[in-house]
């Protein structure tokens, strides 16, 4: 795959990376996006796995539920050191990057634990209101986008 | 003769020296102010696989390497270059010289951040306690005699979770929002996926915006996992509006 000169991304710490080249990578951009126009003969996608479209709608179901479940039943519950997003942006704006081995009681600064009166409010998010996506019922997602044009 | 587009460049450009779809040799058909950049396809009936669209974005690669380009979705076929002349370069040529301008110096990366499935769920338990609650009461029941309970406590979970994402997926797009000059984010493939997202990025400022997801990912690391791909040339912010 080309490089684009000068642009290299750094060899990878946390985030994997790669080129697009890998199929599934591509796939679902070159079919779903790009320039399109009235006019033109398409070829039809012969031997194509159109498949990737149809799964990417998330639609909860029974199955799901049960499978969510039995994952859960499986959990060995011992005490959780991790720290949810929303406290990461408070930390990063006040001291830099947050340790990530602050205990429960230590780190929580926000109400992440047993706070579930909370999760329905999420005036916590100032600019998820003028994010413009749209939301379905809660079985299906559609796709959103925001230009910066 | 059919003619396949696989974007379209600066009228000044050049075809990469690649072969295109079928091995045929790229070209650049020009119009006033942008060209399109094609390759000729065999008169008769061609079979467009996996190794087309590799061959589409490999071409769209090299074309990104020297400049600007505005790809078309695969499978774009005209009728020969007065064809694409006409109908694709004059007729929308406004568009087109509009969008080269404005994306020019600019590239796409993809973001897809994914839950390590585990720590999630301890979250949801400790979070809930109604699903703590039901968690203890299913544990110790056969699984006919708590299937109702099971359902519910995997609706709660499930519900759990995309309240998780929701607030994860915007906090995520908001660290990176500095080094962002638009967001086109995608539907999740599945319940682990926290955001899947295709980023415009400045290419003079990609270093700068991979320095944001690694420090995400650094203080997530063990929560959320985060996979990069790109840069590419910008899919997701390319839009060609009715003819004139």
């Amino acid at each position: 795959m080309s490089a684009l000169a000068g642009n290299r991304f750094p060899r990878s710490g946390y985030v994997t990376r790669s080129s697009s080249s890998g199929l599934a990578d591509v796939l679902d951009v070159l079919l779903d996006k790009g320039l399109v126009i009235d006019i033109f003969l398409r070829v039809s996608l012969v031997g194509i796995e159109l498949l990737t479209v149809d799964a990417r709608i998330v639609i909860a179901s029974v199955d799901t539920y049960l499978r969510f479940a039995e994952a859960v039943n499986r959990l060995d519950i011992g005490e959780s050191s991790s720290e949810g997003l929303p406290d990461l942006i408070e930390d990063m704006t006040q001291d830099g990057a947050s340790s990530k081995t602050k205990g429960v009681l230590e780190g929580a600064k926000e109400s992440l634990f047993g706070s579930s009166g909370d999760d329905d409010n999420d005036s916590d998010d100032d600019d998820s209101s003028s994010r413009s996506r749209s939301r379905s019922s809660s079985r299906s997602r559609s796709r959103s986008s925001s230009r910066g044009r | 003769m059919p003619t396949y587009v696989y974007g379209i460049v600066e009228s000044t450009a050049r075809a990469p020296k690649a072969s295109g779809i079928g091995g045929a040799p790229l070209a650049v058909v020009a119009g006033d102010g942008a060209a399109a950049l094609v390759s000729d396809l065999p008169d008769r009936e061609v079979h467009m696989g996996r190794d087309e669209v590799l061959m589409h974005a490999e071409v769209l690669d090299q074309a990104l390497a020297q400049g600007t380009v505005l790809p078309m979705r695969f499978g774009v076929v005209m009728d020969g270059s007065d064809d694409v002349r006409r109908e694709l370069l004059e007729r929308h040529s406004e568009d087109l010289r509009s969008q080269l301008s404005e994306l020019a110096g600019k590239v796409e990366v993809n973001v897809r951040a994914v839950y390590e499935e585990d720590v999630v769920l301890r979250e949801a338990v400790s979070e809930e306690p109604e699903i703590a609650r039901l968690r203890e009461a299913v544990r110790d029941r056969s699984e006919d005699a708590s299937y109702y309970e099971r359902i519910r406590l995997g609706e709660l979970v499930a519900q759990a979770m995309e309240r998780k994402r929701e607030r994860d997926a915007q906090a995520i797009i908001d660290l990176l929002a500095p080094e962002t000059l638009a967001v086109d984010v995608g539907v999740p493939a599945h319940e682990r996926v926290v955001v899947s997202a295709s980023f415009l990025v400045a290419r003079a400022r990609l270093d700068a915006f991979d320095g944001l997801l690694e420090a995400v990912a650094r203080d997530q690391f063990g929560r959320i996992r985060f996979k990069l791909t790109g840069p590419r040339p910008p899919h997701s912010f390319v839009e060609l509006g009715g003819g004139a």
